[in-house]
């Protein structure tokens, strides 16, 4: 008996300490849309949010991702996914993966997990990658514009 | 482009209101300047449990929780082009008062920090990504090189050098500048 209540207060004290209050299960989802800046996309610190998209701002894009702003998924829908996990590297500040990606359109599997009006994916798998297809540089020419090299 | 440039500038002009730093605008969408206090969590963490003690060393990104329960994600530091983990991973599961600009838009708010005050400690700008960056990539961190760190980091070289500044490749790059 004294076994029992030892092995309980230990599953309590371990729980307690590893779990956050808040957690909770993700739902699964499968998701298509672009890598993308969620910094200057949502600020629009640069420009228009159409602008801080594809092509035209991919350079700033990786710049962003690279300081460790966080990358996000724009999905079909206009909605905006931040990007916390890919694949098994949970490294969403700077990580080399993220990357490699920005700007692509991508189809994903994953779990997505919402709280106080952010939405949050955790990517298992890249199960499609049509690279980078928005080229809005022919509408927007490059943002910033202090971007594009000096000849 | 006018907006990064009050912001370039900004980072080299502090403001100082009542002897403490306080925020500056940056003229973005949804802009509200804010003080207040919270705890700085691991946003993985908070959502999943799954909780290393050291809310990741670095490698995810960093929230704070209010006193009424709220995550806001910490998007943007007081630095070009850089997020705000270097920023807050020392205070890991501590309460910090931080200052800085909200941005609104497209359903999301988001959180920019500019200075940051750890309980009973001085305020600090929140700019620490820079000198991090030159520890790790042997800049002078005295020096101005720094403050362009977008432009001298290795890893960022090697995908522009691959993919070009529009992603599309160098010889697309080239049409582009015949053009500019």
């Amino acid at each position: 008996m004294r076994t029992a209540k030892c092995l309980a207060s230990a599953a309590l004290v371990v729980w307690a300490l590893g779990a956050s209050p808040a957690a909770a299960a993700g739902q699964r989802i499968q998701l298509t849309g672009e890598i993308m800046d969620t910094w200057c996309y949502v600020s629009e610190i640069m420009g228009a949010s159409e602008a801080v998209l594809g092509t035209a701002h991919h350079q700033c894009a990786v710049w962003c991702a690279a300081g460790g702003v966080p990358v996000g998924l724009l999905s079909e829908a206009g909605e905006i996914f931040m990007i916390l996990k890919l694949g098994d590297e949970d490294t969403s500040n700077a990580g080399p993966r993220i990357l490699e990606i920005q700007s692509s359109r991508v189809t994903v599997d994953g779990d997505l997990y919402e709280r106080d009006g952010i939405k949050y994916l955790l990517i298992d798998e890249v199960v499609a990658n049509e690279g980078i297809v928005n080229r809005s540089h022919e509408d927007f020419g490059v943002i910033p514009a202090f971007g594009v090299p000096k000849q | 482009m006018r907006k990064l440039l009050l912001i370039l500038a900004s980072v080299l002009l502090p403001v100082r209101i009542a002897g403490v730093e306080a925020a500056q605008s940056w003229n973005v969408t949804g802009e509200e300047e804010a003080r207040f206090e919270a705890k700085v969590v691991d946003i993985l963490c908070e959502l999943t449990g799954d909780c290393p003690t050291d809310c990741g060393a670095g490698r995810r990104q960093l929230g704070l929780v209010t006193d009424d329960g709220v995550l806001i994600p910490v998007t943007k530091n007081f630095a070009p082009f850089a997020g705000a983990t270097d920023e807050l991973i020392d205070f890991c599961q501590q309460r910090v008062t931080v200052d800085g600009l909200f941005t609104a838009n497209h359903g999301t708010r988001v959180f920019a920090v500019q200075f940051v005050q750890p309980a009973g400690g001085d305020w600090r700008r929140a700019n620490r990504f820079l000198d991090k960056w030159a520890e790790t990539n042997g800049v002078d961190p005295a020096g101005k090189a720094k403050n362009t760190w977008f432009r001298r980091d290795p890893r960022i070289d090697a995908i522009i050098e691959k993919d070009g500044f529009l992603g599309l490749g160098q010889e697309e790059d080239k049409k582009y500048l015949a053009d500019y």
